[in-house]
């Protein structure tokens, strides 16, 4: 993030923490403070464009051979709220991980 | 996608990554100088005028005295022949992009062959200076190891007028916010054209990833006192997969200061962000495309760009593989990768970018802003700065307006 952005977000995350933690208090009130961080980051963006570069993945040339691999089920996961795998990065292609 | 239940074997080691295969020798370099030109005057070939330019419109060199019209040969035949690249091993390097010999200087004396004076020429900042006894234009062609002369040029092909057309919808559509100051001070007509110096890489590679990945079998809610939640259930599996693969033409700055992408200090992201050019035109090297045009001079050898190519390399592999693992509807976490690459070959080239930038000062913080356009396909990308005030003005009047929004279905709900 941007050094701009950093105050911004940090004064809205700030007020939404309280607001998110009050049990008695809907959610959806968090709707103005979320909308205020949404509107800032996305004309910031708009206009510094900080997050943007070359998409290299999509735009070279690219051949492949067929993808090979191996999947081997080892665990199950029983009644969890999370809606992911943790630390899903399937996504992220340039989150590097551990090389070997 | 084909399964196999053998697990991928790493060609290399620990401690080796991206290493080449074994037995395979130093860069072999292919030799890319224009045999044609040499340092000093080189003529038009119909009247022998030095008087040479590009001619932006039509991508041709150009006499200014004959108005003969001509270009240089492609690069791409020279370096990559007839084989594919499937089958490219070792490290081949364009004799262009070989290793920067700090003892060469980037300053050329040379002597005019019109009237025997001096000419000096700094290839830091341009690669050619007109005589000033004689007039004739003197030009840098031969590839000394200073990283002045590339293997290959891509003309401009968007003209001046073009550029500021884009600029000026760039900064137009980002009037509303961008600071007072820059608008005050906006100058398109400062903009100027630049040959950036990038490394065009052609790479052959096989790359192996593994982690976990999980697959939804149920899903169910529960009472929680007057909510309900949701739980799931899934199976968690052990994913790796492999890909060979080929990329051609990977563009990647050659030059520290703009491959140094850091938001925080500078917007040199957004010279990045109008990559792609179409490397497969570009020419062999003739100073005389430069003439009008400033030039950034390639600081960065093979070695130097090589860890930015391997972690390129691993990205794309994570982008092919991503397809073959959509089963896993709960995300895949991948916890390990390896490269090998079996092939690279290296050409230096310089492309072309129109750039206006503006000198900004924000709390003591001073940061150049660029406004880019890609010189050949008219792509734009920039950074603005932004009025803060107006902007948190903004969020603030979009947050109580969605607030009261929020306030007022609260009322009639209850």
């Amino acid at each position: 993030m941007a050094p701009g952005g950093d105050v911004m977000t940090t004064l809205l995350i700030g007020l939404l923490i309280p607001l998110a933690s009050g049990g008695d208090t809907p959610w959806i009130l968090l709707l103005g403070p979320a909308g205020a961080v949404a509107v800032y980051w996305g004309l910031f963006q708009f206009y510094r464009n900080t997050g943007r570069s070359h998409s290299f993945e999509r735009e070279t040339l690219i051949e492949s051979k067929p993808i090979t691999g191996t999947d081997q089920k080892v665990d199950e996961v029983r009644g969890t709220q999370r809606t992911s795998i943790d630390g899903d990065n399937v996504h992220s292609h340039r989150q590097r991980v551990r090389r070997w | 996608m084909t399964d196999s239940q053998a697990t991928p074997e790493p060609v290399t080691g620990p401690g080796q990554p991206g290493a080449a295969p074994p037995g395979a020798s130093g860069p072999q370099t292919v030799d890319t100088a224009n045999q044609a030109l040499h340092d000093g005057v080189n003529r038009c070939p119909k009247c022998g005028s030095t008087e040479i330019q590009l001619r932006v419109s039509a991508g041709r060199l150009v006499c200014l005295f004959c108005r003969y019209e001509w270009s240089e040969a492609r690069i791409e035949p020279v370096v990559a022949g007839e084989g594919a690249l499937q089958d490219l091993t070792g490290t081949v390097v364009a004799s262009g992009a070989t290793d920067i010999s700090p003892e060469v200087s980037g300053v050329i004396t040379l002597k005019c062959p019109g009237c025997g004076s001096e000419v000096v020429v700094n290839t830091a900042e341009a690669m050619s200076s007109r005589c000033h006894w004689c007039r004739h234009i003197l030009t840098i062609n031969e590839q000394v190891p200073n990283g002045a002369v590339p293997d290959a040029v891509l003309p401009f092909g968007i003209t001046r007028d073009q550029a500021l057309e884009h600029i000026r919808a760039f900064a137009g559509a980002r009037r509303l916010f961008a600071h007072r100051k820059f608008r005050r001070d906006f100058a398109p007509e400062n903009v100027v054209g630049v040959y950036l110096p990038y490394m065009v890489v052609d790479g052959n590679a096989s790359a192996d990833v593994q982690g976990f990945g999980e697959v939804e079998t149920r899903r169910y809610t529960r009472k929680n006192g007057d909510q309900e939640e949701t739980y799931y259930d899934a199976d968690v599996y052990q994913v790796g997969r492999h890909v060979d693969f080929t990329v051609d033409d990977l563009t990647i700055e050659s030059s520290a200061e703009r491959a140094n992408m850091n938001a925080f200090v500078n917007t040199n992201n957004v010279i990045n962000t109008i990559l792609p050019f179409d490397t497969k035109n570009a020419v062999q090297w003739n100073a005389s495309y430069l003439v009008g045009f400033t030039s950034e001079r390639r600081d960065q050898d093979v070695a130097q760009v090589e860890p930015v190519l391997e972690d390129q390399l691993l990205s794309i592999a994570r982008s092919q593989v991503e397809g073959s693992v959509s089963r896993y509807d709960r995300g895949v976490r991948w916890e390990a990768e390896h490269l090998v690459v079996h092939g690279t070959r290296w050409v230096s080239m310089y492309l072309p970018v129109w750039l206006y930038s503006y000198y900004y000062e924000e709390n003591g913080h001073a940061m150049v802003h660029y406004i880019a356009v890609n010189g050949r396909t008219g792509e734009t990308m920039g950074s603005v700065p932004v009025s803060q005030g107006r902007l948190i003005l903004a969020a603030l009047v979009a947050g109580t307006v969605l607030e009261g929004v929020a306030l007022w279905l609260l009322a009639v709900m209850s």
